[in-house]
């Protein structure tokens, strides 16, 4: 079963003592089955807290609004008890670090199994499956049922967190910060894994601050800035010719491009301002960036940008 | 792992030696006479029979003879004899009060263990609730208020007031078999010596659950769409308990203090009501056999802890492998 | 900047700035100091306030609860028992602020001995250390009590056995500081300017170790509170004559039978609002201190 992934209009805030953290500002993408959507931004710039927000983990404190809709169920309407069954049928997480992700003191056979049962999977189905899905990822069920994590390499852990997403069959896959932690050899490697992922039908949301992973991916982009998407296209189209000033500037900063890093800081997201969050640090700032906040436009290729650059007249 | 018990147990013998060489220096350096404490308040004893008694007792022998034949006679179980018992063997004395402490020691355990888990799992379950407060504000009076107190207010309103529970000593003097332990006479004193430990037990585990449950693999659980109970039973306690069991090794000396307090108060005929004859009958021998007793039971429950911390987690036990 | 001027920076002189920063410490905290303050108060001026005459034995007036004319009731020869915890508290907190300071000294000193000796001394003094810390303090301390009473009286004898049972953390935490602060710049600095040992000492090394020793000594205090009492509970404290907190509940459980359930509460009231004002304090402190310090500072 498969569904499509709308996210429509999304907010999402924290309350702090410092005052409110808005880490997401009306973010609206879409993921159709089979597609995949990349999420790229700076470390801070809200991409694990959409991650956190589709799975519906986000702490006491945050006010959210917009909305969330998998298929035919809108996420946010859900109680918690629903929105735990839908977390297990239909989403899986692909975690950022899987050493920290899996339980330490257990055996990882029955953190398999367990995955597996909460998706719905009776203990006989779990264990085929499982086979079945750790065979090709070259692993063996009974082998490494009976190993604890830290007797594992860093690149068998991921294989294994991959099979544990996979077993339920899900509609849509979270990958958060695939890359994080790996040596870049290692980049081709998951670019592949996390291929062969969305072409099994599943909808494919990959969340990283790494570039060349996103490069390889393909599929669309949404680059978030300041809690805003402010481009949202083709990964191909990026890549050759980005938008918005911000995409701009960081693929220059790439060493294998200019290598030369963007100037100043990216905005907290407790000050955020009332105009063009990267107007500071834009070599093409022009007066009417300072007044507000551009919409989302779209530029020649198709591409929304959200910059008055593109804006028409 | 065998390795480390042996090593431990090797080193036991030092240790005792160490604390046995402490204490007769302290012996030594204070004006006590153990003469005088013999002899007791006869007044009128002349300074002839002292030297006599002392002769005869071999208190006038020098430090490191004393000390050399005192370690040659425990190492073969011989604890010199207790002055309160009259002349009885020191160890003797210990093994006849010793099934009544552990009686008392393992129920209160038993207590601590189910009372602190339950509460401290529903504490950090139900956070930031009434529930919450209350059990941590009674922990908190509970560390602060002293347990002999508690344990006097406890026997007046059970006992004298309320007349629910026995008074004291192990069983109704007036029924046929007075030897034994009757249970409703454990119930006070194990209740009161439980709530010595109770607090930071509880404490401890609300606190290291509510550092696990924020910790990736508890959060990886519920991603995956694991009920919020089999996470905090499957995922987050066992880790949680894990440190626990380094604690209790210093925690176990601690309760052995409590013991005498308690059983001061309900008359509660163990080691801790010895402690205290002893000590008000100024009985060296009998205190230092208890001291040595008490010094042993803190090392193995040590080693108890360290053996049970390898046995739990197992990426320290592939360390040491 | 000299040693009188780093401890003046972090110590508010001055009333308005002493005000000022009592205002910013939360609830607890202020609720807390002003009982201490009270109790402390009342340890000082207690001959003042409530002279042992009106103490006096009454046998008309034997085990009466609380009323009007004895807040808390009288004991079993008569006396008033809000007088004797009064006095209670005067004995139990001196003594105990004394057997505190007596940990403090002879941990200090043994803590100096191994951080400046280092090497094989310093090995062979933390065994010794860790020998007497494993000891239960109740069971070291009661036989400590029977050696040196006869000679040191109770209260010197209650003296010595909290000193003796308690310096262990001390010795601790001022070889551990010391040896960190060994290792630090300033210090090589001073020494490359020439700077004696007693400089050093004084300077340097006295303004860092007293934070941390500060609060050990507070929280000690709050344990020899409750050890003075149980030894004087247990009737090897204190004698009669100089009555603590801890004789009056020995007086309580006598008393009890009889239905004098005031004697065992009041004075343990009084312990436990000691206790608690001071596990107060100490543990906000303990928040504002250095992190290495927590775990041996754990109530």
């Amino acid at each position: 079963m498969s569904a499509r992934l709308e996210v429509v209009d999304l907010s999402v805030g924290f309350r702090t003592r410092r005052g409110i953290v808005q880490a997401l500002t009306q973010v609206s993408v879409s993921v159709a089955p089979g597609e995949r959507l990349l999420v790229v931004g700076e470390s801070g710039s809200g991409k694990t807290v959409l991650a956190h927000a589709l799975l519906a983990l986000l702490p006491h404190n945050v006010d959210i609004s917009g909305a969330i809709r998998l298929g035919d169920q809108a996420l946010l309407e859900l109680s918690p008890a629903e929105l735990r069954r839908t977390r297990a049928r239909r989403m899986a997480l692909i975690p950022q670090s899987p050493a920290s992700a899996l339980n330490s003191v257990r055996r990882l056979g029955g953190q398999l199994v367990e995955a597996a049962r909460a998706r719905g999977l009776s203990e006989a189905d779990a264990r085929r499956r499982l086979r079945e899905l750790l065979a090709e990822l070259d692993l063996d069920l009974d082998a490494v049922g009976g190993r604890y994590v830290h007797q594992l390499s860093g690149g068998m852990q991921q294989r294994i967190v991959n099979a544990m997403a996979l077993v339920g069959e899900p509609d849509i896959v979270i990958a958060d910060e695939p890359t994080s932690g790996l040596d870049s050899d290692l980049v081709d490697t998951t670019a592949a894994q996390l291929r062969a992922i969305s072409a099994r039908g599943a909808s494919l949301l990959v969340i990283t601050h790494d570039l060349r992973l996103a490069e390889r991916l393909g599929g669309r982009l949404a680059l978030l800035y300041a809690s805003r998407i402010v481009e949202l296209g083709p990964t191909a189209a990026f890549f050759q010719a980005p938008s918005h000033p911000y995409g701009r500037e960081l693929l220059r900063a790439l060493p294998e491009r200019e290598g030369k890093s963007i100037p100043g800081m990216s905005p907290q997201l407790t000050a955020l301002p009332s105009h063009c969050a990267f107007a500071d640090r834009c070599p093409d700032r022009f007066d009417r960036c300072g007044e507000a906040i551009p919409d989302l436009y779209p530029d020649p290729g198709g591409a929304l940008a959200r910059c008055f650059l593109h804006a028409a007249g | 792992m065998l390795k480390l018990i042996a090593r431990r147990l090797a080193l036991l013998p030092l240790i005792l030696l160490a604390v046995a060489a402490i204490t007769f220096a302290l012996t030594e350096i204070s004006p006590f006479d153990p003469v005088d404490a013999y002899v007791g308040a006869e007044s009128g004893v002349t300074p002839e029979r002292k030297a006599e008694i002392a002769h005869a007792r071999g208190f006038d022998q020098p430090l490191h003879e004393r000390f050399g034949r005192w370690v040659a006679n425990v190492a073969q179980g011989d604890l010199g004899t207790s002055v309160v018992a009259g002349g009885q063997p020191v160890a003797g004395e210990i093994a006849a009060r010793m099934s009544a402490s552990i009686a008392l020691v393992g129920g209160a355990l038993v207590l601590v263990l189910v009372g602190g888990l339950v509460f401290g799992v529903l504490a950090a379950a139900l956070r930031g609730t009434f529930f919450d407060w209350l059990v941590r504000t009674l922990c908190y009076f509970n560390t602060a208020a002293p347990s002999f107190w508690v344990g006097l207010l406890a026997l007046y309103v059970f006992s004298i007031e309320l007349g629910w529970l026995p008074a004291g000593g192990t069983s109704d003097p007036r029924a046929v078999e007075s030897g034994g332990i009757d249970l409703s006479h454990l119930i006070l004193p194990m209740v009161v010596l439980a709530m010595t430990q109770y607090a930071w037990f509880t404490l401890f585990v609300r606190n290291t659950l509510l550092e696990v449950l924020r910790e990736d693999h508890v959060q990886f659980a519920r991603a995956q769409g694991i009920g919020e109970v089999a996470v905090l039973l499957r995922y987050a306690l066992p880790n949680a308990l894990i440190p626990f069991v380094t604690l209790v090794g210093t925690h176990l000396s601690e309760l052995i203090g409590g013991t005498i307090l308690v059983e001061a108060i309900f008359g509660w005929p163990g080691l801790g009501g010895l402690t205290l004859d002893a000590a008000l009958g100024e009985d060296i021998p009998l205190l230092l056999g208890i001291t040595l007793c008490a010094s042993v039971l803190v090392v193995l429950g040590n080693l108890l802890a360290d053996v049970l911390y390898r046995v739990m987690d197992p990426r320290v036990r592939e360390a040491a492998t | 900047m000299s040693a009188g001027g780093a401890l003046g920076a972090s110590l508010p002189v001055g009333g308005r700035r002493m005000a000022d920063a009592v205002r910013r410490w939360p609830v607890s905290m202020q609720v807390a100091a002003g009982v201490l303050a009270v109790l402390v108060v009342v340890a000082l001026l207690a001959n003042v306030i409530a002279p042992l005459d009106d103490a006096a034995v009454d046998l008309d007036r034997v085990l009466e609860g609380p009323s009007a004319a004895h807040p808390m009731g009288t004991d079993e020869v008569g006396r008033d028992l809000l007088v004797r915890v009064l006095h209670g508290v005067r004995i139990s907190l001196g003594i105990a602020a004394l057997a505190a300071l007596g940990a403090v000294a002879v941990g200090a000193l043994v803590g100096v001995l191994a951080g400046t000796l280092g090497g094989r001394a310093d090995a062979v003094v933390m065994r010794v250390t860790d020998v007497f810390a494993s000891q239960n303090h109740l069971l070291f301390g009661i036989l400590l009590l029977v050696l040196f009473r006869p000679a040191l009286g109770g209260a010197g004898a209650v003296m010595l056995a909290i000193a003796l049972t308690h310096w262990p953390t001390l010795a601790r935490i001022v070889r551990g500081e010391l040896m960190s602060l060994r290792e630090r710049p300033f210090v090589a600095a001073a020494v490359g300017g020439g700077a004696s040992r007693r400089r050093l000492a004084r300077r340097h090394y006295v303004p860092h170790l007293l934070p941390a020793v500060g609060l050990a000594f507070v929280l000690t205090v709050a344990h020899a509170i409750f050890h003075e009492s149980a030894y004087s509970f247990l009737g090897l404290g204190l004698p009669a004559h100089q009555a603590s907190l801890g004789n009056i509940l020995n007086d309580g459980q006598r008393s009890l039978l009889a239905g004098g359930w005031w004697i065992a509460l009041f004075p343990g009231l009084a312990i436990l609002a000691a206790a608690m004002t001071i596990g107060t304090i100490a543990e906000h402190w303990r928040e504002h201190l250095h992190p290495r310090w927590r775990s041996e500072l754990e109530l």
